[in-house]
């Protein structure tokens, strides 16, 4: 499904390296020079010890999903539904939780709990999404 | 912090006002203000000219949806000659309508303030040929929305669907049992001429309606609409001049989670820290409730309200409200009385639910009303923007 109807982010001090990541397929969080915290979204400061040195940390781990809709209704003309959105959180990253779509199996397939690998696709106004990919049962059984 | 030492036992309540109500009014922002401000005034028992103080929600510069913010303060002002010694345009930190002003009488900044909330929402659904996208007033998505809008949460309903996912996931609540707030709610909206959708709605309905972002269907939603609401907040000790003024017993307004939509932590428990905070304020018990105008822009913030004022226990609203007899007229709490946002019309911000309670507090609801009814629970949002609080009869 074509996820590039929408409207596009702002780019900031803060976010310039999330987005620039997003391009290469990458999920970069703030991690914390100091304490080893990871921090999302990016705030420039660590929401653990509140160190100010942050430097980017990719995050290539399988993820879970915390929680999710399914979008059915059109809020832009021309915009393809439906559609899921995924919460993903990932085992031994407290504090880092991403929305993104989900792909690799029908929407209404979506549930809490279900595995999905990190991914990218062609989103809003030229940027890379997140756009999760569903892990197919018996992969994610054994992930 | 019990006792009459609070700030808020320093502020009543003292006139509310609506202008009309409905899908597409043709009248400008500022009309619909100036029609909700001179009722509320009235209502009162004051003057114009004893209004010194004046707030809106939200703010002028803050509109992230068409039709969302109206009746700029400095027009308002200015069409209705009024000298302030205290203004404020409200989003974050808003917590309840009555909140700041009731800080600003009760701290002497003004007497007699007027706040109000002016959507034209309906109108500008319309225009847009359906409920627009959040931030489409806008070429780009800031600050908090730069995480939502490009991956499709497009509405305020994605961003709360995820909450009611999890929620029913973890508590095994079904679209069943949650059906009875719309439904019960629209039975409400029947008895009261000002609601937007009066026709009855039953659990059928409501379980074969389209889906908008799941599991959330067409009437979880609230209604978008054009509509005023002002409420004045004076000083308590100028009583003797108001009509029928109500006291704010508590109030309180806790974030006590991460100020986000998709980050905040348990999506399953949402405005505990709001509640526990305002029932530390009082003596008073949530079975001492006569009447809940609990904040209804989709369905699950019912259940959050529910949960968190201490109605039911976590997990049970399904329980709670499945057969809609407790939440009814005539039940243990009747909630949203007026037919809520969801019927009544999305007034936002607990404009519309605060009305209601002052409403139902002097027996002026005809009708709708809770026979003796002497204390009101109103709440607002909820997650990381939350007020709760309980007003009294004077």
């Amino acid at each position: 499904m074509d996820a590039t109807v929408g409207i596009p982010p702002a780019v900031t001090e803060e976010t310039e390296a999330f987005w620039a990541a997003a391009k290469e397929g990458r999920l970069v969080v703030e991690g914390c020079s100091s304490c080893g915290a990871e921090s999302f979204p990016p705030r420039g400061i660590c929401r653990s010890c509140r160190a100010r040195t942050p430097v980017p940390v990719e995050i290539t781990g399988r993820g879970r999903v915390y929680s999710l809709t399914v979008n059915h209704q059109r809020w832009l003309p021309d915009l393809p539904v439906p559609y899921a959105v995924v919460l993903v959180e990932f085992p031994g990253h407290p504090g880092v939780r991403v929305a993104g779509r989900l792909r690799g199996c029908p929407p209404e397939r979506a549930a809490i709990g279900m595995a999905v690998d990190i991914g990218f696709e062609p989103g809003p106004g030229g940027f890379a999404i997140p756009s999760f990919v569903a892990v197919s049962p018996a992969d994610g059984a054994a992930a | 912090m019990r006792g009459t030492d609070l700030f808020e036992r320093r502020a009543v309540i003292s006139g509310i006002g609506q202008s009309a109500i409905g899908r597409r009014l043709g009248r400008s922002g500022l009309q619909l203000t100036i029609d909700a401000v001179l009722a509320a005034v009235e209502d009162a028992g004051l003057t114009l000219d004893d209004i010194d103080g004046l707030a809106m929600f939200p703010g002028g510069g803050a509109a992230n949806l068409p039709g969302y913010a109206n009746g700029n303060l400095y027009e308002v002002q200015d069409a209705l000659r009024i000298t302030t010694t205290w203004r404020q345009g409200l989003v974050e930190g808003m917590a309840l309508p009555f909140y700041g002003p009731a800080q600003a009488v009760a701290t002497g900044q003004a007497r007699h303030v007027v706040i109000w909330r002016t959507v034209k929402e309906g109108s500008a659904s319309r225009a847009a040929g359906g409920r627009p996208a959040y931030g489409s007033t806008k070429p780009v998505a800031e600050g908090p929305l730069a995480w939502l809008l490009p991956v499709g949460m497009l509405s305020p309903v994605c961003q709360v669907a995820p909450y009611a996912a999890r929620y029913m996931h973890e508590y095994g609540v079904t679209r069943e049992q949650l059906a009875w707030i719309p439904v019960t709610q629209r039975a409400h909206a029947a008895r009261n001429p000002d609601a937007v959708y009066r026709s009855p709605l039953t659990v059928e309905e409501y379980l074969e309606s389209r889906m908008i972002s799941t599991p959330m269907c067409l009437y979880d939603c609230d209604v978008p609409v054009d509509g005023a609401t002002a409420i004045v907040v004076s000083a308590a000790e100028t009583a003797p001049d108001l009509r029928s003024p109500v006291r704010i017993e508590a109030m309180a307004g806790v974030v006590e989670g991460r100020p986000s939509w998709e980050q905040w932590e348990d999506m399953g428990r949402v405005g505990h820290g709001a509640a526990r905070a305002m029932w530390a304020r009082t003596d008073l018990r949530p079975g001492d409730v006569d009447v809940a105008q609990l904040y209804d822009g989709f369905t699950i913030e019912v259940v959050w309200w529910l949960e968190a004022m201490g109605f039911c226990e976590v997990g049970e609203a399904g329980a709670f409200v499945e057969g809609g007899k407790r939440i009814a007229l005539g039940g243990d709490l009747p909630l949203n009385t007026w037919g809520g946002q969801l019927s009544g019309g999305r007034l936002h911000a607990a404009f519309g639910h605060t009305a209601e309670a002052v409403r139902q507090l002097r027996g002026e609801t005809g009708d709708g009303q809770v026979a003796g009814a002497q204390v009101a629970a109103v709440t607002n949002v909820g997650g990381f923007e939350a007020g709760a609080a309980l007003l009294t009869r004077w």
